[in-house]
């Protein structure tokens, strides 16, 4: 794990794993790898707010469904696909910055209280803007045209791209001074404010970001699926799920978000191929044993110090 | 320090994908009908209504050899699978039935939304699909030719029951509507307030209740001042039988008094005792309707004695209609005389028949036909249904 390279090399790896599963899988393969593109790049966004930061944010429903719709209506008004996403990012930006300014003076559990209350406020006010939204009946949104093999495709590129640049932006956060100042955030705000880390700006940044894939994604889902609805857009259990998967691979690193996000989903196939009734309690329990047991998600483990135990390696020759 | 504890979890976490790798093997079956379901999660009641149903005439075309293509009869195999509501799930699982289980059918699964969803997959692959629970025409708007309906529009409810109790009551002006704010009970309550308002009547009471509500004492004691000829609310069965208490308690009287879609279950009923005598409703089906025609359920009395026998309990309108969607799709399959998924297309959308469930044909964009559909009143704690006149077993009290 010394290397630097390490986390770059398994990335592009995994890019390349998912990339060519309409080379060897079905159909349903590939709408899988679609779905751990894009809450890959979903955990990636949580990390800069509550990785890097610290602060438990469950808003990820509310940036992923205002995308959903702002994408939808977008091109419902006849804006082409690929630029209605880019509106629907621009929109979740303005929104969470100008959010995060309010919300951001809490800590702790006042903050994760008003950042689940913003997922529950933007469904209420999408499904009584009825004029607009379509209310409770949702929105239809233009359908694409081709077969199913070429529909999965691109969207599998689509979700492989926004995860790469959400990667690329991760890379760059962690190796700049915000990343520092985030850091020093999460540890103790008091003295990083002391120490003359402009807090604030620096906390609206990371909302902000954590914000702007989710809502290109969602513009994205919403073109793919044809059809969206307020209770689907505002799942409280993605705003749930998203942190689950980055605190089970490891908060505020590279590499920890891609892989508790495959692990996560990976898990999720298994036991609801195997256990039709109980999966969602045994994935519940799953979660609090792993957590649990690995505080630091699953890149915290001694790889190490498992393989020697299982004889794969020799003598510790690096443990100095 | 870290303690050798982790060792089990990740034991049981490499077990589980290894586990997880083994596909679950199906018997082999001729014609594959495949079905998402939403059995667990906030749907769960609803689709299981859906579930047995389904059931309940796979057991029948089985035991009858299984459904006749050009001579020659095939078993039928039902995969399902839990979407656990879960929207992305739906689709996700029939992309799978699609491309994994090979399944030359689809039934979709309850509610506009996630019919929806699904139709849009189904559409794309070229696999027929029914629904039996999608009542929005939004829904059948796009989905070019594959995607039926068992439910006929929302529309069908107001205008028909409109005229009928202008006939019955010629010096009908004052109407009260109360909607409950939540999809289907709001548009059924807009749409009865357009089509009164279109007819001349006076709607002077046209509001909407929270979700939740536990008191209507407010709105009663407005509509009570208005004085109206006709009260109409809609909401669930708990909310309905709470109003109508209401109502009794402060004195709101009215000479029709109808209620969406409280009467059509027998909880409404029992929860209410006398005091639900006289209160009219629709519905997309009755048991109390007498149709007969095409199936495994030769009339409406087959089916209900046959569904009451097995469940203790009556049948509403999402077990027929999804019962409907069954028969329709196995009287496609014998026209079409094949399998092939287009030719079963081109069968479904001739379809024009009768069923136990009501007259089945479906419009150009692949919803059941508006019809008149039925008016029921509770008469003596029972059902008794006043309209269309071929199905018709009672006359119209007036309450008061």
């Amino acid at each position: 794990m010394k290397s630097r390279w390490l986390p770059y090399a398994l990335f592009a790896a995994w890019v390349v794993v998912l990339a060519t599963t309409p080379l060897w899988g079905s159909n349903y393969i590939v709408r899988v790898a679609i779905m751990i593109a894009m809450f890959t790049g979903l955990t990636l966004s949580w990390n800069f707010i509550g990785g890097f930061a610290g602060y438990p944010s469950f808003s990820t429903a509310a940036f992923f469904g205002i995308g959903c719709y702002a994408g939808a209506l977008a091109q419902r008004a006849g804006v082409p696909m690929v630029l209605a996403w880019i509106v629907a990012t621009v929109v979740v930006g303005a929104i969470a910055a100008a959010l995060g300014a309010i919300i951001l003076k809490m800590r702790g559990h006042y903050f994760a209280i008003a950042s689940i209350g913003i997922v529950e406020v933007a469904r209420l006010i999408i499904s009584s803007w009825g004029s607009l939204t379509g209310g409770g009946d949702g929105l239809n949104v233009p359908l694409m045209s081709g077969g199913p093999n070429a529909v999965a495709r691109i969207f599998l590129l689509v979700m492989i791209v926004i995860m790469i640049m959400s990667f690329i932006v991760t890379v760059i956060v962690d190796r700049s001074r915000l990343g520092f100042g985030l850091r020093c955030i999460q540890q103790n705000e008091d003295a990083a404010n002391m120490v003359g880390v402009n807090n604030r700006l620096y906390k609206v940044i990371a909302y902000t970001l954590s914000a702007l894939f989710c809502g290109t994604i969602g513009a994205a889902h919403a073109s793919w699926t044809g059809y969206i609805d307020p209770s689907d857009s505002f799942s409280i259990l993605m705003s749930v799920k998203v942190p689950v998967m980055c605190l089970l691979g490891g908060p505020g690193t590279l590499l920890g978000p891609v892989i508790g996000t495959a692990a996560f989903m990976m898990l999720e196939e298994v036991f609801w191929a195997n256990f039709l009734d109980y999966n969602r309690a045994i994935l519940g329990a799953v979660i609090v044993i792993l957590i649990f047991f690995l505080p630091g998600g699953l890149l915290a483990l001694r790889y190490r110090d498992i393989a020697r135990r299982f004889g794969l390696l020799r003598e510790p020759k690096m443990a100095a | 320090m870290r303690s050798n504890v982790k060792f089990p979890g990740l034991f049981i976490l490499a077990a589980g994908l290894a586990a997880g790798g083994l596909p679950v093997s199906a018997a082999k079956a001729d014609i594959k009908i495949g079905a998402p379901l939403a059995l667990t999660g906030p749907l769960a009641d609803e689709a299981k209504k859906q579930e047995l149903v389904w059931k309940m005439w796979l057991e029948k075309v089985n035991a009858a050899g299984g459904i006749s293509v050009g001579g020659t009869k095939h078993k039928v195999q039902l995969v399902q699978y839990d979407y656990q509501s879960d929207g992305q799930r739906a689709a996700q699982l029939a992309e799978k039935l699609i491309t994994d289980d090979k399944v030359d059918f689809l039934l979709a699964p309850f509610g506009s939304g996630h019919t929806k969803i699904v139709g849009t997959i189904a559409t794309r692959y070229e696999t027929p699909i029914i629904a039996c629970a999608a009542s929005s025409e939004s829904v059948f708007d796009q989905t070019s030719g594959y995607l039926f309906g068992t439910l006929s529009p929302n529309i069908g409810l107001f205008g028909p029951m409109v005229k009928y109790f202008r006939e019955k009551m010629p010096q009908l002006k004052k109407v009260a509507v109360l909607g409950r704010d939540d999809v289907f009970p709001k548009s059924t309550a807009q749409g009865i307030s357009a089509a009164a308002k279109a007819a001349g009547l006076d709607v002077y009471y046209d509001q909407l209740y929270a979700v939740g509500t536990m008191d209507h004492s407010a709105s009663l004691s407005a509509i009570k001042a208005g004085n109206p000829d006709w009260v109409y609310i809609t909401g669930y069965t708990q909310d309905l039988i709470l109003a109508r208490k209401q109502m009794n308690d402060l004195g709101v009287k009215a000479p029709i008094i109808t209620m969406l879609a409280g009467p059509a279950y027998k909880e409404y009923i029992e929860g209410l005792g006398n005091l639900a005598n006289g209160v009219t409703s629709s519905t997309w089906w009755h048991q109390a309707t007498s149709y007969s025609g095409v199936g495994v359920w030769p009339t409406t009395e087959a089916f209900y004695k046959e569904f009451v026998a097995k469940e203790k309990s009556d049948p509403d309108y999402i077990h027929a209609s999804c019962a409907a969607t069954v028969v329709v799709l196995q009287d496609a399959i014998e026209r079409a005389g094949s399998l092939d998924k287009k030719k079963v297309r081109d069968a479904i959308a001739k379809t024009d028949i009768t069923t136990f469930y009501g007259p089945i044909k479906f419009s150009a964009n692949g919803m059941n036909a508006p019809r008149d559909l039925p008016i029921i009143q509770v008469q003596d704690k029972g059902i008794k249904v006043l309209a269309p006149a071929d199905v018709k077993n009672s006359d119209m009290n007036m309450i008061k």
